[in-house]
Order: structure tokens, then sequence, then C-alpha cells
């Protein structure tokens, strides 16, 4: 300020730096920001828990109890265990092949990848149906061996595989390649075979990426709804997921009762959220930004 | 007993990164690849280490007599420093180092106190004891260095290859670095082949200097042959500043132009005329900054501008003034036709 005597610029202008906005305006962004996280999430996630507990303590747990829940639950469980690893694995290989390697049509092996985030899963589960459902390509030779996909577990772990593919690679894909190869060469060349650079070098790099797309992946394999609800057929005790589980009991006028499931659902997601809160801070930590050296 | 490439080529598209190349560094040497970027040096150092392969069928990588050409990476004992250094982020210094023998299979990987006394003289030798249990994030440009050469000593590489070792370090450090690298190959005389583009560097640190050229070996010699005996216009060009000259074509004995090239150093300069080669020229600008003088001059007859080094005394006792005229006499000079552009 080389005259402030003559220029009396109003003091709360002043104090602004030039990319801050008046006081006013950011308390008026943060507010609009936290009314509507309240609105859209906040609400819905307590409307949850109190519908849960509208009949009481004692309904909430017998819904809990009942056999077709706990078998949902069962299958839930099922579905994830086995779509987890599979996808991990899958990801990490896929992960591995475009960020370290060229071959051609790499670039439509990552679009495809990218697919089941594209497509709706009702689609996703569509696809299914026509291939191995009784009209579908496969449906006749499956019936003659007497081997269920559609309408049986193994159809709802298929669609639940396809939907959740892209989650662990998605989130490896770009950690790998900005990590480069370097280290994978100075391994090979220090005598390291390709499965020794690959335990020893790659996968302590990338561990805390590949964790948070687990979280990410076990998250959607539990809660997919439109992808399952299309091969399950519904057959309660049986082929019921929790969320298809939950969609029956409040068609069945049972709304505590599906609040109750759907609290199991949401309490796994608030676990998931403080999991992946714990896992970016950790790697965070782990891996600071590479200090940049002048050429 | 040597490790030798012989007739090496290799394409990335269409482009020749190398051009039917052979070398041969001799057991314990310290050669430099000295070349512009692009000219095809580390893809000649990747090649000997197994992370490329040569496309043409009679290329051949011989270590002691050994043909490795087709042998993966990890069979054949090299040792790598890489430009950005490539240390294991998510391992520490002494890890770092250990890494080489770790990976040993069963039968031949040393015993834990083995390896534990082999880092530690490691890190001794590259003088970074206190700093075993950092991890390369937490130390310097010149130290991650250093880990790194430590690193690829530790398996008793058959050739030591860095690449650009000291390109992504400050000058003082480089300087530092350079020296220290010198007397460690004398010291431990492991056979050694390292990449720059930096022709001072190669001079002052290696045994030959073989000067590379969009995929071909311009000249291989020592420092001293190649910096007063270039073979070549680009050799001479590369090497240093040169003044160039359009050529006198000498009584019509030469048919196609050529060039005369002059270093500023070998140009004398004095305000009477003395021997023969003497030109007249005027002083443009002067410049006594440092432990030598820069001076800009004009020829008078062509008007083609040049410089010339001089020390301080010769500067003190000339005393050139801007746009005076003196007498140059040019020595050392090397004349190449103009085959080609730079």
């Amino acid at each position: 300020m080389q005259a402030p005597s003559t220029f009396h610029a109003p003091r709360r202008v002043r104090r602004c730096g030039p990319t801050t906005e008046p006081l006013f305006v950011r308390w008026l962004l943060i507010a609009a920001a936290l009314v509507f996280l309240g609105l859209f999430l906040v609400v819905p996630l307590i409307a949850v828990f109190a519908g849960a507990f509208a009949k009481g303590v004692g309904h909430y747990f017998h819904t809990l109890a009942d056999p077709m829940t706990v078998s949902a639950i069962k299958l839930t469980l099922l579905t994830a265990a086995i779509v987890v690893p599979l996808n991990c694995v899958f990801g990490v290989v896929a992960a591995w092949a475009i960020a370290k390697f060229d071959f051609p049509f790499k670039n439509i092996l990552t679009t495809l990848i990218d697919l089941p985030f594209a497509v709706s899963p009702v689609i996703a589960g569509l696809i299914y149906v026509l291939v191995f459902g009784a009209q579908g390509w496969f449906g006749p030779w499956l019936i003659a061996h007497n081997i269920r996909i559609i309408f049986a577990v193994p159809g709802i772990v298929l669609a639940t595989l396809f939907v959740t593919f892209p989650f662990v690679a998605r989130e490896l894909i770009p950690l790998m390649q900005a990590q480069g190869r370097t280290e994978e060469e100075a391994a090979r060349v220090l005598g390291a075979s390709g499965w020794q650079t690959f335990w020893r070098v790659t996968l302590p790099n990338i561990k805390w990426g590949l964790l948070y797309g687990v979280i990410l992946c076990n998250a959607r394999a539990m809660g997919e709804f439109g992808a399952v609800s299309v091969v399950s057929g519904h057959i309660q005790g049986v082929t019921d997921t929790m969320p298809l589980h939950i969609e029956v009991l409040y068609q069945g006028y049972d709304s505590a009762g599906a609040f109750a499931v759907a609290s199991l659902l949401a309490f796994l997601a608030l676990v998931t959220i403080a999991l992946k809160a714990w896992v970016e801070g950790k790697g965070a930590a782990l891996h600071p930004p590479e200090e940049k050296i002048s050429a | 007993m040597s490790v030798e490439v012989r007739n090496i080529t290799k394409k990335f598209g269409k482009f020749a990164a190398l051009d039917d190349v052979s070398l041969k560094i001799n057991s314990g040497e310290l050669i430099a690849l000295l070349g512009p970027s692009g000219s095809g040096k580390t893809t000649l150092l990747r090649i000997i280490a197994g992370l490329e392969f040569p496309d043409n069928a009679g290329a051949q990588v011989l270590f002691y007599g050994e043909d490795v050409t087709g042998a993966p990476a990890h069979k054949r004992r090299a040792g790598f420093a890489f430009q950005h250094y490539a240390l294991f982020r998510h391992l520490d210094v002494f890890e770092n180092i250990a890494f080489g023998l770790r990976v040993r299979p069963f039968l031949t990987r040393p015993r834990e106190s083995e390896i534990r006394e082999r880092v530690e003289k490691l890190l001794k030798l590259v003088q970074l004891e206190s700093l075993a249990k950092r991890f390369p994030s937490q130390i310097s440009g010149g130290q991650r260095q250093r880990v790194a050469l430590a690193r690829a000593l530790a398996v008793e590489p058959r050739v030591l290859l860095l690449d650009e070792p000291f390109g992504a370090l400050d000058a003082k450090v480089r300087k530092d670095l350079r020296q220290w690298l010198r007397q460690l190959h004398k010291e431990i005389h492991v056979t050694t082949l390292f990449v720059t583009h930096d022709q001072e560097e190669a001079l002052e640190v290696a045994d030959r200097v073989a000067i590379l050229r969009g995929g071909r070996i311009e000249q291989i010699g020592t420092p001293a042959e190649i910096y007063d005996h270039p073979a070549t216009r680009f050799v001479h060009d590369f090497l240093g500043n040169v003044n160039s000259f359009a050529a006198p074509r000498i009584a019509g004995e030469q048919s196609v132009s050529s060039t005369a090239f002059v270093r500023p150093h070998d140009i004398r300069v004095a305000r009477d005329p003395a021997g023969e080669a003497t030109l007249k020229a005027r002083v443009k600008r002067s410049n006594a900054v440092g432990p030598v003088a820069n001076l800009e001059l004009e020829r008078l007859d062509t008007g083609e501008p040049f410089t010339v080094q001089l020390s301080k005394e010769q500067f003190r006792e000339l005393r050139p003034q801007p746009g005076e005229e003196v007498f140059v006499e040019l020595q050392n000079v090397k004349i190449f036709p103009d085959d080609y552009s730079i």
C-alpha cells in the first residue's frame, strides 16, 4: 500500500488475498455444501437406522435372526468371498500387463476394462441370462447336463464378478503407470526372476492402492442389486442376497424389517469409508511425492 | 578377456537406434559412450544388460567369451545404474544394496551374516555407512546415485553399466562424484561402460571414449587421441568449442567444398604479422571474467566471426580494444569436407 491516506479501501476487501472471496461468500458456499450433504447423505442414513428400530429392538433382532435373512447374509458373504479374490487377481494381472508392457490393442483392452462401469447393471445381468439362460446360447446344453447357472448361485457370482471387475484394475493402472518400469528393470538386472520381481518389488509398491481397490470392490460386491436381481430369480432362502432380501421385505410391507437388513449394509458402508480413509492416509504417508531433482 | 558387442542393430519403428555397432571393452577398462541425445547410447547399454534385444540375427553380446546374446537380464550378472537411480522405494538403503544377494537361488545365496558383511563393506566403499536405515526418499540425489552404484556392485557384476550416472545432479556434486568414480574404479577395477552426453565428463573419467552419432560409433580412442586427432568433423565439433571457416580451395585440388576448424585456444593474436597463416581481423568484443579471456573477432577478408581464448597474461600484454585491427595465426587447423551438415 503506497498511499493509504488517499485511498480508503473497504477494510473487509483489503483483508482478502487475491484468491480469497469475501467472508459471506465463503460461508454461503460452505453452508450450501453442508446443507446438501445433510439432506442427501446424513438424513437418509439416520432414516435407515431410525426405520430399522421403528418397531423396537426386539423386531430388529427378530428380523436379523430370521432364517431367510440369515440365508441372504450368508449368500452375500459367499459371493463377496468368491468375487473379491478373483477380481483382485484379475485386476492386478490386467493392470500389470497394461502398465508394464507394450502390446498390440492395449488401448482396446484398457477401454474394455471400463465396460462394466459404462453399462447399466441390469444389462450386465441380462447378458448372462442370454448366454446361460434356458433360452440362451448354452441353455439347452446346461439343462441337458443338469448345470444351473441362471436363477442359482453361479449366476449371482458371475453377474457380481462382471459388475465389480473394474475396481481393482482402475485403481492400479494409473499407480503402476506413474511408478514406471525402472524398478522392475533394476530388479531383473540384479538377478531377480519375474516371480521374485513381482513379489519383492511390484507388489510392495502397489499394496495400498490394491487394498483400496479391494475395499471398493468388496463394498460393491455386497451391495450390487440390478445385475444380481436379473439372474437371481428371487428364490427366498436360496438365491436372495441382502439387497434383494431388503426389497422382498419392503414389498411385503415389513418396512422395519427391510430397514433392519438395510442398516447392516449401511453399517458396512460406514466401515468401508473408515477403512478407505485409513488406507488413503497410510498410502500417502508411505509414498511421499518423490522430490524433484533438477536436471 | 573382454566384454564385447558385435554388429548390433536395433530399430524402434523406423528409427534406427543402433546401426551395426561393435565395441570391445577390455577387462578392467572404463569406457565412456559419448554422444548427443538420440544417438543410441542408452540403447546399447540396455542391450548389454539384457533389457533390450538386438534385431539382427548376426548380433552378438559376449561376456568374457560367453555368448549371452539371448540370455535374459537376470541371468547375465551385469550391474546397471539407472539415470534416475531406480532405487526400491519401499526398501531402506541397506536392503536396496542387499537385494541382488537376497534374490539369488537358495543354493548360491550367501548366509545372512555374509550378506550383512558384504553390504557393510559396500556402504563403506560408497561412504554411506551412516545412512543404512534411511529410505531412498530421505537422502539426496548424490547419495542415491552412490546407493545405486553400491547396489549394482553387490552382485559382483561382470560388467558395470552406468546410464548418465551424474545426469540429474547439480554441477558441484557432479564434479565431486566424477573424481570419486575415477578413484573407485582404480580401487576395484571393474569393467565399466558409462553413458554420458557431457564431453568434459567423458574426457576426464574414461580410459577410452567412444563417440556415438545416429546409432554408429564415429570414433573410439583415448581422450587425448580423440581430442587431438578427431576423425570426423562431428567429433571435432562435439568435443568442445570450435571456430569454423569456409576453407580456401587449394589450387583447384579439392572438388568438394570443405570447412576448416580451429579451437579458440589454438589461435594466436598479435599486433604484428608473424608466420605464414596470418589473417587480419577486427576485435569486436572482449570478456576477461574468469581464468581465461574470450575475444570475439571478425575476419576482415570474409567477415566470418570467430572467438579466441587467451590466458590472462596474454590478454594483459595485448590489451585489445574493440574496433582495433589485429593479426591472428591459426594453429592446429583441421579441414573436413562438407559431406553432411551438423
